[in-house]
C-alpha cells in the first residue's frame, strides 16, 4: 500500500533532518587526522543513539549519527529468491561505483543491503535538503527498479522458454 | 564496599520499579476498559523512563506503554489532550517501537511519529537521539 510507504519515508526524512547536523571534528586520538567518527566509534561522547526504523519485518533503515558523520543503512524488501538475487546484484553494481555517488559506502553494513556515509564535508559542499531528498528518492526508486528488473527477467524467461519448446511441437 | 552498596540499592530499586510498573499496568487496563486511551497513555508515560540500568525494568515499562499506544485509534485527537511535557518521552518510546519490526506496532508508531513531529518539531527528535543517559 502506498500510504504506509509514505509514512515510512516521512519518518525517515524527519529523522534525517534532525540528525544531519554535522560539523568538522579532527580526530582526538591522532593529531592531524580527521576521521568519520561514526565508522570508528572510539569515543562514546561523540556518538548519538542509533535509531532503527522498521516498516515491517523485511524492510528497515538504521541511522547512526556522530559529531562529524552520519551513516544510513537500508534493507530493501525482498519477497522471493529472484528479488533476492536481483537486489543483491543491482546494489552491488551501485556500491562498486560508489566514487560517482560520493555519499555511498563501498560495502553495506553487516545485515543490510546498502549503506550511505555522509560526512561534514558533504554537508559543506552540498545542500542538506538536497542530500535528504536524494536519499528518500533513492529509497522510492529502488523498489521500482527491482520490480522492473523482475518483470523483464520473467518476460525474457517466458519468451525464451516458448521459443525453445516450439521445436518440440 | 561502595560498589557492593550500590548494587544492593540497584536491586531494591528494580523490585520497587517493577512493582510500580505493575500498579501502572492495572490502572491502565481499567482506564482502557472505560474507553479512555489518552489517559491510559499519560499514566503509562508518567515516571518514565525508569531511573535504572536494569533491562527488565525498561522492557516492563515498554510493554505497558506499548499496550496503551496500540489502543489509541484517533491520533489527532490524542494530541489535543496530551500535554507537551510528554512529547519527548513519547518520541523515545516511538523509536523503540519502530525498532521492534512488528508490523502493527510499526504502523501505529509511524502514524503517531508523523503527527508528533508536526506538533513538537525536529528538536524533539534530536533530544531523543542525543539523550544517551535516560534511554528507554
Amino acid at each position: 500500500m502506498a500510504n504506509p510507504l509514505k509514512l515510512y519515508l516521512t519518518c525517515i526524512r524527519n529523522t534525517l533532518e534532525a540528525a544531519m547536523c554535522l560539523q568538522n571534528f579532527p580526530c582526538q586520538e591522532v593529531e592531524r587526522h580527521n576521521k568519520p567518527e561514526v565508522e570508528l566509534k572510539t569515543s562514546p561522547e561523540l556518538l548519538l543513539n542509533p535509531v532503527l526504523i522498521c516498516r515491517n519485518e523485511a524492510e528497515k533503515c538504521l541511522i547512526e549519527t556522530s559529531i562529524n558523520s552520519l551513516r544510513i543503512s537500508l534493507k530493501v524488501k525482498q519477497a522471493d529468491e529472484l528479488e533476492n538475487i536481483l537486489a543483491k546484484k543491482f546494489l552491488r553494481f551501485l556500491s562498486m561505483r560508489a566514487e560517482a555517488f560520493q555519499v555511498l559506502r563501498r560495502k553495506p553494513v553487516q545485515g543490510y543491503d546498502i549503506s550511505f556515509l555522509i560526512t561534514n564535508y558533504h554537508c559543506e559542499e552540498m545542500q542538506k535538503q538536497k542530500l535528504i531528498d536524494f536519499i528518500v528518492q533513492f529509497m522510492e526508486d529502488i523498489d521500482k527498479e527491482i520490480s522492473e528488473l523482475k518483470m523483464s527477467v520473467s518476460t525474457r524467461g517466458r519468451l525464451v522458454a516458448s521459443e525453445f519448446l516450439k521445436q518440440f511441437l | 564496599m561502595m560498589a557492593g552498596a550500590e548494587k544492593i540499592v540497584e536491586a531494591d530499586n528494580s523490585e520497587a520499579i517493577i512493582t510500580r510498573i505493575e500498579h501502572k499496568s492495572r490502572k491502565i487496563e481499567s482506564l482502557l476498559k472505560q474507553n479512555k486511551p489518552v489517559e491510559a497513555l499519560k499514566t503509562a508515560l508518567e515516571g518514565s523512563p525508569p531511573v535504572t540500568r536494569d533491562e527488565r525494568c525498561k522492557s516492563a515499562n515498554w510493554i505497558v506503554v506499548h499496550r496503551a499506544l496500540m489502543a489509541i485509534k484517533n491520533v489527532e485527537g490524542m494530541f489535543s489532550s496530551l500535554d507537551p511535557e510528554y512529547y519527548d518521552i513519547l518520541m523515545k518510546y516511538l523509536y523503540r517501537g519502530l525498532s521492534t519490526g512488528d508490523r502493527p506496532t510499526c504502523d501505529q508508531c509511524l502514524r503517531v511519529h508523523e503527527k508528533l513531529t508536526e506538533r513538537a518539531g525536529l528538536g524533539c527528535i534530536l533530544r531523543s537521539l542525543a539523550d544517551t543517559v535516560n534511554t528507554v
